[in-house]
């Protein structure tokens, strides 16, 4: 049980579901062939491309910019680059920031740092500040989450990107899709498909999931067995909330029940192509263009520029906002 | 008075980062990481382990003396 199936060493990996053992050299074989499956499988890049790798300087996105940098050797038309959005939080960012140079440099890729303070004027930091003297009801991270997922987009398609592919794995999908169905939010458990974006909106770059179907626990060995693994440094904003609770939930159903993980993966693929044929009723309205900064976004002003609004950290467009508010 | 320090033999069980420390004494008794982690209230596919400074998978044995570092798979993108 604890040799590699294959030649016989000493196992660092056992698939529980097929109850293989691997050592590294086939563990990282494994792993390889998995990720090229899924990125077969769901069509995620075309003979040409200029892949973004949206990188937060955790172990999967580290590992997701290493993987994809050895695979595009093999492929001559395609161009890797690396974004990371600083959103200016002291005593974390800084740190996962010189990892990511460190690796983009390994790996001789060119790389852009995205920061809040250049593109909003402020530091998360300042945000959260600001939103606190104001009273505003939002959590650290609903501002981080919005402000990030904004400059993704926009940053990449700046960039030149063709798709932008980001390091969701199987435990983060279905942890999400959970908190979707709880939540009653179906038009969200429709962007948990493996590719999404470019018909709906010009300026929304194409998105891809690569390691879809690999698990966190896979993808965290790649990045111990490649060196990536990086210094443990825990967002001061983080708290405990329901994600963790669902995590261990299904951690625990999966020991219990091998296999329970892909099933859900399966569940949610099933609903997503349900919910295809039924979009209207999902999706309120078609994505439109938010009328303050031309970017996509579900209403007339996107939820960055209505945050941005609120918060009082906006200038010229701070009348037009009030206009359009005042039209509602 | 008897004094046994020194003596007794443990596994040593760490989390990478050193957040958190565990010693157990197993005795003679040979165990699986996977029972090891069930021992302190861990799920084995919440971390990957290394034994002396080697990755090995849950179904490999311990026993005192091991020394354990635990990598979480958990944390954010
Ligand atoms: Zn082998
Ligand atoms: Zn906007």
């Amino acid at each position: 049980m604890v040799n590699c199936s294959i030649c016989g060493k000493p196992a660092v990996y056992v698939n529980r579901i097929s109850g293989k053992a691997y050592c590294k050299k086939h563990f990282l074989e494994y792993f390889d062939k998995k990720v090229r499956r899924t990125i077969r499988k769901y069509k995620m890049f075309g003979p040409k491309e200029h892949i973004v790798i949206a990188v937060s300087g955790g172990k999967d996105s580290l590992s997701l910019l290493h993987y994809m940098v050895k695979l595009s050797k093999r492929v001559p038309g395609w161009k890797i680059s690396a974004l990371l959005i600083d959103e200016g939080i002291k005593g974390y960012r800084e740190y996962t920031k010189e990892d990511f140079i460190r690796v983009c440099n390994e790996l001789e890729v060119e790389y852009r740092i995205a920061s809040f303070k250049e593109y909003f004027g402020y530091t998360l930091d300042e945000i959260i500040k600001i939103g606190k003297e104001k009273k505003l009801p939002y959590q650290p991270c609903s501002y981080c989450g919005v402000f990030r997922r904004y400059l993704l987009n926009k940053v990449a398609r700046e960039m030149g990107a063709t798709v932008l592919a980001t390091a969701h794995n199987l435990d983060d999908i279905i942890q999400t899709f959970v908190m979707n169905i709880i939540n009653n939010s179906w038009d969200k458990i429709m962007r948990l498909a493996p590719v999404t974006g470019p018909l709906d909106h010009p300026k929304f770059v194409r998105r891809v999931k690569p390691f879809y179907e690999i698990l966190e626990k896979e993808t965290t060995l790649y990045s111990i067995l490649n060196n990536l693994y990086p210094k443990f440094v825990e967002c001061p904003y983080a708290r405990f909330n329901i994600r963790w609770m669902i995590r261990r939930q299904i951690n625990e159903l999966e020991e219990k029940y091998p296999g329970t993980k892909y099933s859900l993966l399966r569940s949610l693929l099933k609903i997503i192509s349900i919910l295809e044929k039924h979009k209207e009723e999902v999706i309120q309205g078609e994505i439109k263009t938010c009328k303050i900064c031309g970017e996509p976004s579900a209403h007339e002003i996107c939820r960055a520029c209505l945050y941005r609004y609120e918060l009082g950290i906006m200038k010229e467009e701070k009348k037009k906002v009030e206009e359009l508010i005042g039209e509602r | 008075m008897f004094y046994s320090y020194g003596v007794t033999k443990v596994v040593i069980i760490r989390i990478v980062g050193g957040s958190k420390e565990w010693k157990i004494s197993l005795g003679q008794e040979r165990i699986r990481v996977k029972e090891l982690l069930e021992k302190i209230g861990l799920l084995s596919n919440e971390y990957v382990v290394v034994k002396n400074g080697q990755v090995v998978s849950e179904e490999k044995t311990v026993s005192d003396d091991d020394e354990i570092v635990l990598y979480p798979v958990v944390s954010g993108g």
